[in-house]
């Protein structure tokens, strides 16, 4: 079996290729000035300091209150939707679940567009609004419409990973709880999400790392003023051509990435001891 | 298990076969290939599949959101024959030494041109550039909510508190900072901080005070189906949206406007040289010329096309015809590397504003 090892070598290759030089490039990019090219550069921490300017920390502080908020919205719908799914036959559940996923076939850039269409100040919501005698809302262009467009882009990430979870809990556990004189409250919260927490996480870093870094989404939906770190780094490399700037904000993403899910997957260890 | 080099011959035999075909792009037939990189929107498609039969090649037509998103995609790498930048881009790749010069006898159709939009100043004797489209740049107003008296405000019509959060401002640096510094009444081209900085704090104050929008070429939807009053429009797109929506306007400031151009050029990595300018001179031949610019509403050069668009098309749309010749009008320039980050940083602000 041994030189099947070697099979991995051309993996590794495309790897190294593919990521691992990307990264130390961004790297390189983020200690340096001296332009794109490369060709005459000086170390610098400058690109770091000018991420310090409250105008930028304000960036990052709405990218994470939204983040968090879609995130907190998908946990909330996702569970209950997975929850519910796990209640019917598995050959519906299955079913069902190729539903949560259809719109995933769709590329995000449509389904983005079908929500400026519905959303938009003389779109479908508000004609429907208008008909029943409402006064029609403003609702592009807004948090509301960007966090819509977020959650129904990030959901099935929550769904899936929960779903699989709950359809792992032996059932005879319920049973047992049952038994044991707990109501069906303390049943859900001491068993089923207990032993669905993996999912729980799962979906979470999914979710978490998907709305933080996204662009196309608050650009379409929120407008150009509407500025998230995603948005930030794509400026700084298309528009502004500022690649250093770029690389410095990424590679502080990256970063703090990093460290959640570090802290995320201590607390599912932690989790995993106690029983 | 004992090594077959039989199956690594397999292995390798397929390696190759792959890498051949990614590299030679399969299923090229040997015609010669012409890579064009322009603005979105800016042409009668079904012209490439046309000049496709009648030189024999294949048309590569790749498009752009903004001129500096196309510098990037340049200085990543990528390479194309034919470029369809605006005027102060078309100055950068001159001074960077980027293009070739335009044989002129290649190019017949070339006397079909308006004499009034050679020689701008980034190409002063059209040694490089062929003009494509252009225009001005202006408020599009809703008649049916903007009060005509307003439209004297020139520019500071998009800082009068009646039409808060009714406003789309243009999501680009230079179309951003060209209305605050004309309403400040400075060159849209200057370099002098002061003036950039008392332009950056119009459009905060704008931010603050007018909640407008940033957007980008889904204006001319959101101005059709009559979303807000007013947006910073390209005259072009101008005309467009108002053949689609009648209760719309547009009308230029009178403190001065940004009078631009695109045109057409070679790079210097195009080696399809005669097919390029068979490209360019295709585009001139008044028919096309007219196709071209009843597709998107832009303002042609050929006079041929222009005046039967005018007559035609756009009859009773003034922004087909857009004024270049307010005293107040400029061409915008080159920036340097200084000048240029200065901008973007004060605009990446503006944007990231709260």
């Amino acid at each position: 079996m041994k030189h099947f090892t070697k099979l991995v070598r051309p993996y590794i290759i495309w790897a190294v290729v593919i990521i691992l030089l990307p990264l130390l490039l961004i790297v390189l990019y983020s200690v340096t000035t001296g332009g794109n090219d490369l060709v005459n550069i000086q170390f610098t921490l400058d690109n770091f300091r000018r991420m310090t300017e409250p105008v930028y920390l304000a960036v990052f502080a709405k990218s994470f209150r939204l983040g968090l908020t879609a995130v907190g919205i998908c946990l909330f719908a996702g569970y209950i939707l997975a929850y519910f799914i796990t209640f019917f036959s598995e050959r519906t559940q299955s079913l069902l679940i190729l539903l949560v996923t259809i719109p995933m076939w769709i590329n995000t850039l449509l389904r983005t567009y079908a929500w400026i269409c519905l959303l938009s100040d003389n779109g479908a919501v508000n004609t429907l609004l208008q008909m029943l005698g409402f006064q029609p809302v403003t609702m592009m262009y807004t948090d509301f419409a960007v966090l819509i467009g977020l959650v129904s882009d990030l959901l099935p990430f929550m769904v899936l990973p929960i779903h699989t979870s709950l359809c792992k809990i032996d059932h005879s556990l319920h049973e047992a709880a049952m038994d044991l004189g707990a109501n069906k409250v303390q049943t859900f919260w001491r068993v089923t999400f207990k032993l669905s927490l993996p999912g729980v996480l799962n979906g979470i870093i999914m979710t978490f790392l998907l709305s933080i870094s996204t662009f196309v989404i608050p650009k379409l939906l929120g407008g150009g003023q509407y500025m998230l770190i995603g948005n930030l780094i794509e400026n700084q490399f298309i528009s502004v051509g500022d690649w250093n700037f770029g690389s410095a904000i990424s590679v502080i993403l990256a970063f703090i990435i990093l460290l959640a899910i570090t802290g995320m997957k201590q607390f599912d260890q932690e989790e995993g001891e106690e029983e | 298990m004992k090594k077959n080099p039989f199956k690594k011959g397999i292995c390798l035999l397929l390696g190759t076969l792959l890498a051949a075909c990614l590299l030679g792009g399969c299923g090229n037939s040997g015609k010669p290939v012409l890579k064009v990189y322009s603005w979105g929107e800016y042409l009668d498609t079904s012209l490439l599949s046309e000049f496709e039969k009648e030189y024999d090649c294949k048309v590569i037509y790749e498009t752009f959101d903004s001129n500096e998103s196309m510098y990037t995609k340049l200085q990543s790498g990528e390479t194309y024959d034919i470029l369809v930048p605006s005027d102060y881009m078309i100055e950068r790749l001159i001074k960077e030494d980027r293009l070739q010069p335009i044989d002129w006898s290649l190019v017949p159709n070339a006397a079909g041109l308006d004499e009034a939009v050679m020689g701008e100043e980034f190409d002063p004797d059209n040694t490089y550039s062929v003009p494509f489209f252009y225009g001005s740049v202006g408020i599009l107003y809703d008649t049916t909510v903007v009060d005509d008296a307003d439209l004297s405000d020139g520019w500071e019509l998009l800082r009068n508190p009646k039409y808060a959060e009714d406003i789309y401002m243009y999501d680009s640096e230079r179309d951003s900072f060209m209305p605050a510094l004309k309403a400040l009444g400075y060159s849209m081209n200057t370099t002098n901080h002061e003036e950039i900085d008392q332009a950056y704090e119009w459009l905060i104050d704008q931010r603050d005070t007018m909640d407008p929008v940033y957007v980008g070429d889904d204006v001319m939807d959101n101005m059709i189906s009559g979303n807000k009053a007013l947006a910073v429009v390209y005259s072009g797109d101008a005309a467009y949206t108002m053949r689609e929506n009648e209760d719309l306007a547009f009308f230029e400031p009178k403190e001065g406007t940004n009078i631009w151009q695109d045109a057409m050029v070679i790079t210097s990595d195009c080696t399809e040289v005669e097919l390029a300018h068979a490209y360019i001179d295709f585009m001139l031949e008044p028919e096309h010329a007219y196709a071209n610019t009843v597709e998107v509403g832009y303002t042609s050069p050929v006079v041929e096309a222009r005046t039967k668009a005018a007559e035609e098309d756009f009859a009773g749309i003034p922004a087909y015809l857009p004024s270049t010749l307010g005293d107040n009008n400029e061409v915008f320039r080159y920036q340097d590397q200084e000048t240029k980050e200065y901008f973007s940083e004060l605009w990446t602000k503006v944007k990231a504003a709260n």
